[in-house]
């Protein structure tokens, strides 16, 4: 690259419709940045990054104008990437580019006030340039991407992603936590609004997933570690033991009558129990058994050759640990049910027949608790009147709820209401809500069919306090907003409709990959319009209630996006990377070794022979770290040396 | 439009749907009564309510729209102010306060009970205190503040009279007592 000796600077100013125009004024912009040195020419368009903006920066470059370009307009995040193609393309290196936000930082945070925003715009404007002076031409890295991606979750989300990829050809790891895949859906009776069988429509995925040659299936693992960057991640899995060889089991089940342990069936939600040795559900994927040590009491009946023939019982079995190397990451993590034990009012966990709609879902199934005739937990009797409460732990402003609405309550009770009154048409259904959300495709049909057909009732009002009495019976205390009355009703079974929380073991995941969570707890989006399945670490997606509540169709629709995002990453083979990595001044360095026990991400590296430091440009984020750690100040980083960020600092010095 | 249809069929147009006693809501720092989802959560919880006709959500709202109604209305005196609708509000609205906000509001408008009014005129101001240790009824308690050896009066005005004029001094400082008196000039009307 040829040195760029004297800078000739074009400063191009945006009016971002008049996001900025309207608080500042742009002429006065345009006069007081003309004045400044370097500064050869100043111009403004209503959209910089519409195509005809871009031209008019191009044009410039390619006549010869212009060696350095600054563009005053939103934050770099937004465009910065737009208008680095854009000095490419006119023959300019990408990063003598600069760019000034004085939308976020200046027009925005000051709308009452012009003159301020002014001033701030100049400040920007003045580092913009000042910056600009010192930039140096840098050279994107090369990276290669491996054709492989991780899938943490194996629910409906993680499951859709595993097919679309393996299905395109890709290796994919789908890793697991439980013993099976499959996640909530596997616990569902039938989904709304077209009442299809869960099980029915998630068996056959499942299947698939265990059939399929390109997809390795970790289920009963965890991911413990994360190395690397988008391309080349290393990953540490952790393959708990299942003290049951799964190659030798058959699934066959004599094993069960045999153990005497009986505990807390996780899957029906406590409502049944469960061995000791164990699968899930019938369905289970993969079939074989698992011993939950916690409460197996080794008595070793299980392991006589005469109860499990296969002689596949392995009491000495360990954790395992599996390292493997991954292009992508798909984060489907899913969610739990807020717990409605703390809101003691509704009397969940002391009155027995105030029950979770999970558990209600449970009672539903054709493969529950009940075999799909729901009872109420206190004397197993048919509840002659059930009421459901919508948003429990939802929309809720206090210490221990959640703000956001978990949008699938309000057709799941819905559902709900509608099977129970399927099953037994002479019985009372009410639902008490505060509002109903009916958006999807097809859900408000669903909502007024369900009121107009099955007579469920709806009553507008949160419930304030529930008793019970003498039977058992729950006795309802809440006005009915609409007439303004006070009511108490006297119902047989209360379902409490919670809402969704991220999943407990997410916070691990989201440290693990450095994935930003939003004020709900849900992993955050790199932009919530544009990019809603991307995050901020590159080569991660998100797909499914990780990112959000939301219902099986649009989880599905996030899950194909991942799927689609990673497949297009691994496509092209190798990826670029920003050049901002950190670099030694090898005649400086003293070998103190400071930087290298400092460096998140195990970027540097000690040269024994030499005796200095250095740096793994791949492996460096560029989070400046070790920069003012080095006692002999013999670290630079790129685009940002200390340089350039004096300039910066000087100018405003010196205002 | 036919002109005589206009003359009967009269159109009452509001100008604004906004009253003055949100706006003195807002100004005491309860404004998270903007963020009312009206779930009756408030009205379902009040043990007063389940025996009178205080409606805690229809009253606040009455008076939210601006229905001055409420003001002289007795409901708002009927509030224990055990706080329980502010316990389980789900937004996280001072549901109680809102309640004392608008007896202060109706008190200033001369909506009081004449029983208040006396306690308030008559024993508060004029004794400085509400409840009286003093006379045969409550010679039990005096007993028993004396069994734990404690004075039989408490260290309020009732152990130092003197006190009294400095207390009516503070009520007159505070405005109470110009409250009082306007009040007295209505219920005379």
């Amino acid at each position: 690259m040829m040195e760029i000796s004297t800078s000739k600077i074009g400063v191009y100013i945006c009016h971002c419709g008049s996001n900025i125009s309207g608080i500042i004024n742009i002429d006065q912009l345009k006069e007081f940045t003309s004045k400044i040195s370097d500064v050869v020419i100043v111009k403004d368009h209503k959209f910089m990054c519409s195509d005809k903006g871009q031209k008019l920066i191009k044009n410039d470059i390619e006549s010869g104008l212009i060696n350095r370009v600054v563009v005053a307009a939103c934050s770099p995040r937004m465009h910065e990437f737009t208008f680095r193609i854009v000095c490419e393309d006119g023959g300019l290196n990408p990063f003598l580019f600069e760019q000034a936000n004085i939308r976020e930082h200046a027009s925005w945070v000051n709308l009452h006030d012009p003159i301020g925003a002014f001033e701030v715009a100049k400040d920007h404007i003045n580092m913009a340039i000042a910056k600009a002076k010192e930039l140096k031409p840098l050279k994107k890295l090369k990276v290669n991407v491996e054709p492989s991606c991780l899938i943490i979750g194996g629910g409906i989300a993680g499951m859709n992603a595993a097919l679309d990829l393996a299905n395109e050809g890709y290796q994919v790891y789908l890793v697991e936590k439980n013993p099976t895949i499959g996640g909530h859906m596997a616990q569902l009776d039938k989904t709304f609004p077209t009442m299809d069988c869960s099980a029915c429509i998630l068996s056959p995925r499942m299947v698939d997933i265990a059939r399929n040659k390109n997809i390795t299936l970790l289920t009963y693992s965890e991911v413990v570690d994360v190395k690397g960057i988008v391309g080349n991640f290393n990953i540490k899995i952790m393959k708990k033991p299942h003290y049951v060889d799964q190659i030798k089991c058959t699934g066959c089940g004599s094993c069960l009558d045999p153990c005497p342990v009986v505990c807390r069936n996780e899957f029906d939600l406590g409502m049944t129990s469960r061995k000791a040795i164990y699968i899930p559900f019938p369905q289970a994927v993969p079939e074989q058994y698992t011993i939950d040590m916690d409460k197996c009491i080794k008595c070793g009946i299980c392991a006589d050759p005469k109860v499990c023939e296969p002689e596949a019982i392995k009491f000495e079995d360990k954790s395992e640990f599996l390292e493997i190397k991954v292009g992508t990451i798909i984060v489907a993590t899913g969610w739990d049910l807020y717990d409605p034990t703390e809101l003691k009012q509704y009397g969940y966990g002391r009155f027995p027949n105030v029950i979770s709609s999970l558990q209600m879902e449970r009672l539903l199934s054709s493969f529950g608790p009940l075999l799909g005739n729901p009872a109420r937990p206190s004397d197993l009797k048919l509840p002659q009147n059930v009421a459901f409460l919508q948003c429990v732990g939802s929309r809720y402003y206090r210490e221990g709820g959640n703000q956001y609405c978990s949008r699938v309550c309000c057709m799941y009770a819905t559902k709900q209401a509608r099977q129970y009154k399927e099953k037994h048409p002479n019985t009372e259904v009410y639902i008490f809500y505060i509002d109903i959300r009916a958006f999807g495709k097809g859900y408000e049909e669903f909502y007024e069919s369900t009121q107009r057909e099955y007579g469920i009732r709806y009553i507008r009002g949160r419930i304030a306090e529930v008793l019970e009495d003498k039977e058992k019976n729950i006795i309802i205390r809440s006005e009915d907003t609409l007439s303004q009355q006070l009511i108490e009703l006297k119902v047989n079974m209360l379902v409490l409709s919670c809402g969704l929380e991220p999943n407990i073991d997410s916070a691990k995941i989201g440290s693990l990959l450095s994935l930003q969570k939003s004020s709900d707890g849900f992993f955050m989006e790199a932009h919530p319009k544009l990019r809603p399945i991307d995050t901020l670490t590159e080569g991660v997606f998100i797909a499914g209630v990780a990112q959000g509540p939301k219902d099986i169709p649009d989880t599905v629709a996030q899950a194909k996006g991942a799927a689609s995002g990673a497949s297009s990453l691994m496509r092209k083979g190798e990826i670029e990377i920003e050049p901002y990595y950190a670099i030694i001044t090898e005649h400086l360095c003293s070998g103190c070794k400071i930087c290298q026990s400092l460096c998140p991400y195990g970027a540097i590296d000690f040269n024994e022979y030499k005796k200095i430091a250095k740096i793994n440009p791949i492996l460096c984020k560029g989070c400046g770290t070790c920069i003012p750690a080095c006692p002999s100040d013999a670290i630079e980083q790129n685009h940002f040396t200390s340089y350039q960020l004096n300039s910066i600092i000087n100018i405003l010095k010196n205002k | 439009m036919n002109e005589k249809i206009q003359e009967i069929i009269k159109r009452d147009i509001c100008e604004s749907y906004n009253s003055n006693i949100l706006r003195k809501f807002i100004d005491t720092g309860l404004e998270e009564i903007r963020a009312c989802i009206n779930c009756g959560t408030c009205t379902g919880s009040c043990p007063s309510g389940r025996r009178t006709a205080l409606r805690t959500r229809s009253v606040i709202k009455k008076a939210l729209d601006g229905d001055d109604s409420v003001l002289k209305d007795i409901d708002i005196w009927l509030c224990s102010t055990c706080y329980y609708c502010y316990e389980r509000c789900p937004r996280n609205i001072l549901v109680t306060d809102m309640v004392i906000k608008l007896r202060n509001i109706a008190v200033e408008k001369g909506y009081i009970l004449e029983k208040h009014f006396n306690l308030a005129y008559n024993v508060f101001f004029k004794t400085c205190h509400a409840i009286s240790a003093k006379g045969e009824n409550n010679k039990k308690w005096r007993e028993l503040r004396e069994s734990y050896k404690l004075p039989s009066l408490p260290p309020t005005v009732h152990s130092y009279p003197e006190a009294v004029k400095e207390c009516q001094t503070l009520m007159k400082e505070v405005k109470f007592k110009k409250l009082l008196d306007q009040i007295k000039k209505k219920i005379k009307k």
